[in-house]
Parts: C-alpha cells; structure tokens; sequence
C-alpha cells in the first residue's frame, strides 16, 4: 500500500481529483462573499464541460475554445444573477433549475450537434495540453509530481492566488465583502449592491466554466452524460468550510483530493468494503468540517472570555 | 322531462361507445405483428438499437407479410417516466399485437400490472428477472449469461498479462482490473465470470478491484483505472455504464489494454481503438428473433425465465478483423477453445444469478484467492 501512496502518480491523482472542484470552490467563494449562494455550480460544471468539448472542436485550439466556454460560463452566472437581482426570484430555486436544465440540456445538444446521446466520441475537441517544466522535470520524485500536470491544474493554483488578491487588495473586492457583509450599510456609502452582486455571480460563473472545461478537456478527453457527478455541491461545501476565503478553499480542496486519491489505493488494496471506502472522501471532509467549527467556537469563547 | 330525455339518450350513447371500444379487436390472419416499447431512445448504441436492429433483420429475413413491428421511442428521463406505463397500456388495448416487447429493470412495475390485467396478451420481457410470483403466464422473460462472456474476457486478460508478445504489457505480474460501476447481482455475475475465466488460465491471477460507486463519473472511473494501471495491471474490463469510459481512456494514457462492454468500444471510440481488444455484448438482438422464431411454431416458453449465453448467442465476443489484429494467434485459439467448452457444456461458468448462484462467501472467497499483493 505505501509504495502505491508513495508513488509520484498518487501525487498526480491529487492534483487531478482537486483542480475541477478547487475552481468551483473559487466561484462559490466569490459569489458567497457577495452574500448570494452559487448553487448553479454542478449545473455550470456540466455545461462547460460540454461546450469545451464542443467549441474547442469548432476553433481546432484548447485556448479559443476555453475562452469561449468562460465566457458562456459568466453568461450563465448573468442570468442566475438576473433571475435573483431583477426577478426576485428564490436563488436556490433558480440554481436548481439551471441544474436540471444542464442535466437535459446538455444531452440535447450533444445530441444535436453530434448526433450521440451519451459520449461526445465522435467529437474532434482539443483537450489542454499538460505542461512540463523545464529542469524541474529533471529532479528526481518532485519533478515527476509536478512535471507533466494539465496547464488547467496549474492555473487553478494561479487562480487562488489572483482571487485572494482580488478579494483582499482591490476595491472591488472590498467592495463585494462589504455587499456581502451588510448591504445596507454598503448601499449607505454608495455602493451599488445589485451592480457588485452582478459582477460577483459572473466572475463565479467563469471560474466554474474552467472547471467544466477541465472535466471534459484535460481529466477526460471527452464528454460523457452527467460527468459532473456532483462536484459542484462538493465545491459548495468546501468553500464554506474554507470560510469562504481562496486559501481555505484551497486547503478543503486538497484534503478532499488526497482523501479520493487515498480511497482509490484503498480500493485497489481491498481492505475494506468499497461502499465505506467510497465515503472516505466525504467523511474526511466532514471530520474536518467538524474540527474546524469546533476550533472556531473555542476561539470565540476565548476570545470573549467565558 | 326534455333533460332526462337527454340524459338518457346521453347515457344510452355512452354505453355504447364503451361497448364498442372494449370490444377487444383480435388480431387478424395478416402478419405477425410485434410492438418493442423503448424506455429510452434508439441510438444508444447497445440494448435498444440492438434490439431494433434484431427486429429489422428478422423483418428482412421473413418479409412484411410473415412479421412486422412498431417501435416506440417513451424517452428515459424522469420526465418521460410518467408515460410508460400508460404506452405500454395502449398498446395492450389496442390488441392487434402478437407480443409487446419491453425490456430493463425499469420496466419491471408497470409489466407486472399490465400482464395481469391483460391475461390474453403476449409479452417478452428482457435484461431483468420478472417475478413469476403473481402470474405472468403470458411474460416469456429473457435474460443473459453475461459470466460466460465474461469468462472468455478473464481468459483473454489473464493470458494477455503474461504475454511478452503484446508491446502494452509488463509480463513480470499477474495482475489484471475490473472495473464495476456499482455492486449489484448483475455486476457480481459479470465478476463471477471474468475471475473465473483468468483462474482457469493462469492460477496465480491476481484481480484489482474498484467500484466507482455510480454509472455516470466518468473522471473517478479513469483516476480508479489509473491507480490499477499504475499498480501493475496491464489489462483491465470496464462494467460500468459511462463511468466505464474513463477505464478506457486511462488505458490510452498508461498505454494499457481495456475490454469492452455492452457494445463495440473499438468502434465507438476509435481514438482508444488500440486499446481495446475486444468487447463483451449481450445480443439483445438474437435473443428477441429467437423467442419470435419460436413464438410463430407454438414453442416458446411462456410463464417462464430463460438464461441465454454463448450456445444461444444471447452474449458474444466481438470476433472481427480488430480483435485478430490485437491478440496473438494462441490466446484467440484458447478462448476458442474455452467458448466451445462453455458451448459443449464441458465446461460450466459459475453465476450469481438464478438457482445455481454462488453465494456472497464463495465470491467472497474468490477474490481473496485473487487479492493483489
């Protein structure tokens, strides 16, 4: 079992298993902090999963076609945020019915486009090339961890970076926390909250198109049904354990990642049943949730000296 | 007094209308007419256009006047669930067919009312147990041996591990994947007989096992596949619906070697062809031109559970121009010789399924036999 965690490609799982999630906890974070709940997420996952495959096809380039899947991705963010800001409608029940409509849609229009109903196959589409770094591929071990990873895993890491940065030292990402955190009182100094609330569900809606155009052009190599199979919920959930921060969201990404890697070397080493093993993923981060929250309170107890 | 003229009358019609539509119209001496109810759509490039395509050749092969169908496309997303059973009941109203044809677990409920409410009609079912429990004189049922066809891809996996001839293969282990999508009788059987058919060949057989928990992840399928590929194992089966498709493109980047299922992988994805030796069908096809072959003498078994394997062509190996390219002339000359043994019954697949099942232990046993080290 150890050399089979030891191994460079268990590090490689990790990092696959953590990219499509960590860019879908970047767009929950940013849409929470604006205080609106992105639950669209699992429904923009597999729509840009699809259209990747698709547009990618069309332009013959890996880049023209994420592009344009990004863009379609904060257009889907665009109209989550037009149904809540202008139609007042439930923002739970708008997510829920991109969600459903992705779950059809995207059938139907692989069915229309390719003429199959299940797997894109017969899709030419150009997946993200992986990236090898020079003379870091020569270090024996590390480099073969981190040489050879998709160019998508490496910009979810850029990604954390650039929206800790965001969130934290420009002004309009101070000014999406403070719509988050009390719109009232940011609407008092001028700040227009449905504006803010707009440009945080797109910003969301693009990061998340990253992670579907990933699923399907850079983990797979195609489109298959339903491929998202929940990892925009997962998402959802380790952003709020991460507190909503980029950072945390990156940690609760890579623990969630290093538990399905562990419990895929678990499967292979049959040492339990798989139906328990297939809950280590979510159990750890459960645990984990759990610590944190109980970290959290303890603190505040201290903090006001009870 | 007008009113209840009116009304009289208006009952008077309405009691005969009824009258006259339930008047059951009987088939007539024209041609042997079957109706196949899709609980999904054709294109599915398995079951149900296998089951299509079985039914047009039969058609070809008898001619309009002998035998004619009607295929009904009900959709399979949740939204089109509500109108099975309805469809199916139109059907069995409207009387003219000689047999309805319906097929999956799906369809399980809505067949077991509608074959007692319609004793007079004939229905074959395929793909699932029905439950002969309440009735069902009038259901011949049709299932698979999908442990005999499994059987041969186990043989075919553990002679090809070992190979030195084959250039996607480390010789030195005996180590081979199965990819389930979730643990259920159906899957079992399918394990049942790819364990079997790699111990008959190769003792030492070691099986990696993984479930990805679902038929749809295909992403988790290929990380699974990965850690079995990179673990030692240089061919791997995939069961897993969609899921199973990331085992195959995880064979392509490890430069390994998947088998098929369900349908002709090689063809459908010709990018992973040369990963791809062979798949594994259940010829839904075959099985229905037999029962209707047999319906048309008076001799097919009503009321009753028909396994079909590789005697009746009801499971088969793709056996094409790709398959002899991808295996050496011996390994194809054994699992020749191991199909003609199943055929001959010299040889006996155990199964999950039906009276002469193994028990959970027995399998349980089996795969600590086979345990990877």
């Amino acid at each position: 079992m150890w050399k089979a965690i030891l191994s460079p490609d268990f590090f490689g799982t990790i990092l696959r298993a953590t990219t499509p999630i960590l860019f879908a906890t970047l767009a929950s974070c940013v849409a929470s902090k604006s205080g609106i709940t992105n639950m669209a997420l699992e429904g923009i996952l597999l729509f840009s999963a699809l259209f990747g495959v698709i547009f990618s096809s069309i332009t013959h380039s890996w880049l023209l076609g994420l592009i344009i899947t990004v863009v379609i991705g904060g257009l889907i963010g665009l109209i989550l945020a037009f149904f809540v800001l202008n139609l007042k409608t439930d923002e739970i029940l708008a997510a829920i019915a991109i969600n459903l409509t992705a779950t059809g849609g995207t059938v139907l229009l692989l069915l229309a486009f390719s003429g199959d109903r299940g797997v894109s196959s017969s899709i030419r589409s150009v997946s993200a090339p992986s990236l090898t770094i020079p003379l870091i591929d020569k270090i024996p071990f590390i480099g073969q961890v981190l040489s050879g990873q998709n160019i998508l895993t490496w910009l979810s890491l850029v990604a954390v970076i650039v929206m800790h940065l965001f969130l934290y030292k420009t002004p309009l990402g101070l000014s999406i926390r403070a719509v988050g955190e009390n719109k009232n009182a940011a609407e008092s100094v001028g700040i227009s909250s449905r504006r803010i609330q707009y440009i945080a569900l797109v910003i969301s809606g693009c990061l998340a198109a990253f992670g579907g155009f990933f699923l399907s052009g850079g983990y797979m190599n195609m489109f298959t049904k339903d491929m998202s199979s929940g990892r925009g919920f997962i998402a959802l959930a380790a952003a709020s354990m991460g507190g909503n921060t980029p950072i945390g969201g990156l940690l609760v990404s890579l623990l969630f990642g290093l538990a399905s890697a562990l419990a895929n070397v678990m499967q292979l080493m049959s040492v339990m049943p798989y139906e328990i093993i297939l809950m280590v993923p979510y159990l750890t981060t459960l645990i984990g949730l759990g610590v944190y929250y109980y970290a959290q309170k303890k603190k505040k107890e201290r903090l006001s000296g009870k | 007094m007008k009113k209840k003229v009116l009304a009289i009358a208006l009952s008077a019609a309405m009691a005969l209308s009824l009258g006259v539509v339930s008047l059951p119209v009987m088939a007539e001496d024209g041609p042997y007419k079957a109706a196949l109810l899709l609980n999904g759509t054709l294109g599915d490039k398995s079951f149900f256009d296998s089951a299509n395509a079985g039914l047009t050749a039969l058609k070809e092969e008898l001619g309009e006047d002998v035998f004619d169908f009607k295929v009904e496309q009900m959709g399979a997303t949740s939204a089109d669930e509500a109108k099975w059973e309805p469809t199916l009941y139109d059907y069995c109203d409207d009387g003219s067919y000689d047999v309805i044809i319906v097929g999956t677990w799906q369809m399980l409920d809505a067949l077991t009312k509608a074959s007692q409410d319609y004793p007079d009609q004939k229905f074959i079912y395929f793909d699932e147990a029905f439950d002969y429990s309440a009735g069902g004189e009038n259901v011949y049922n049709v299932m698979y041996k999908q442990n005999e066809v499994s059987y041969l891809v186990g043989a075919a996996a553990a002679m090809m591990t070992t190979c030195a001839d084959l250039e996607k293969v480390n010789p030195d282990d005996h180590v081979i994947g199965f990819l389930g999508g979730m643990e259920n009788s159906v899957i079992k059987d399918f394990l049942t007989g790819y364990i079997s058919g790699a111990q008959a060949v190769d003792p030492e057989i070691q099986i990696a096992l993984a479930y990805v928990g679902n038929f749809y992840d295909s992403a988790a399928g290929k990380d699974l596949a990965l850690t079995q590929y990179n673990n030692g194992a240089d061919v791997g089966y995939n069961v897993a619906g969609s899921a199973g498709l990331g085992q195959i493109e995880a064979a392509g980047d490890a430069d390994k070697y998947a088998f098929g299922v369900d349908s002709d992988q090689a063809a459908l994805l010709p990018d992973y062809a040369a990963n791809i030796p062979t798949s594994a069908l259940k010829n839904v096809g075959n099985s229905l031109i037999r029962a209707i072959k047999l319906d048309m003498e008076g001799g097919l078994g009503y009321g009753a559970l028909e396994y079909l394997g590789l005697a009746e062509e009801g499971v088969e190996l793709v056996e094409d121009a790709h398959y002899e390219e991808m295996l050496p002339q011996e390994i194809r000359d054994k699992v020749e010789e191991l199909k003609q043994q199943i055929i001959s019954g010299e040889v006996v697949v155990p199964t999950f399924l039906g009276e002469n099942a193994i028990s959970q232990e027995d399998l349980d046993a089996m795969l600590d036999a086979t345990k990877v080290q």
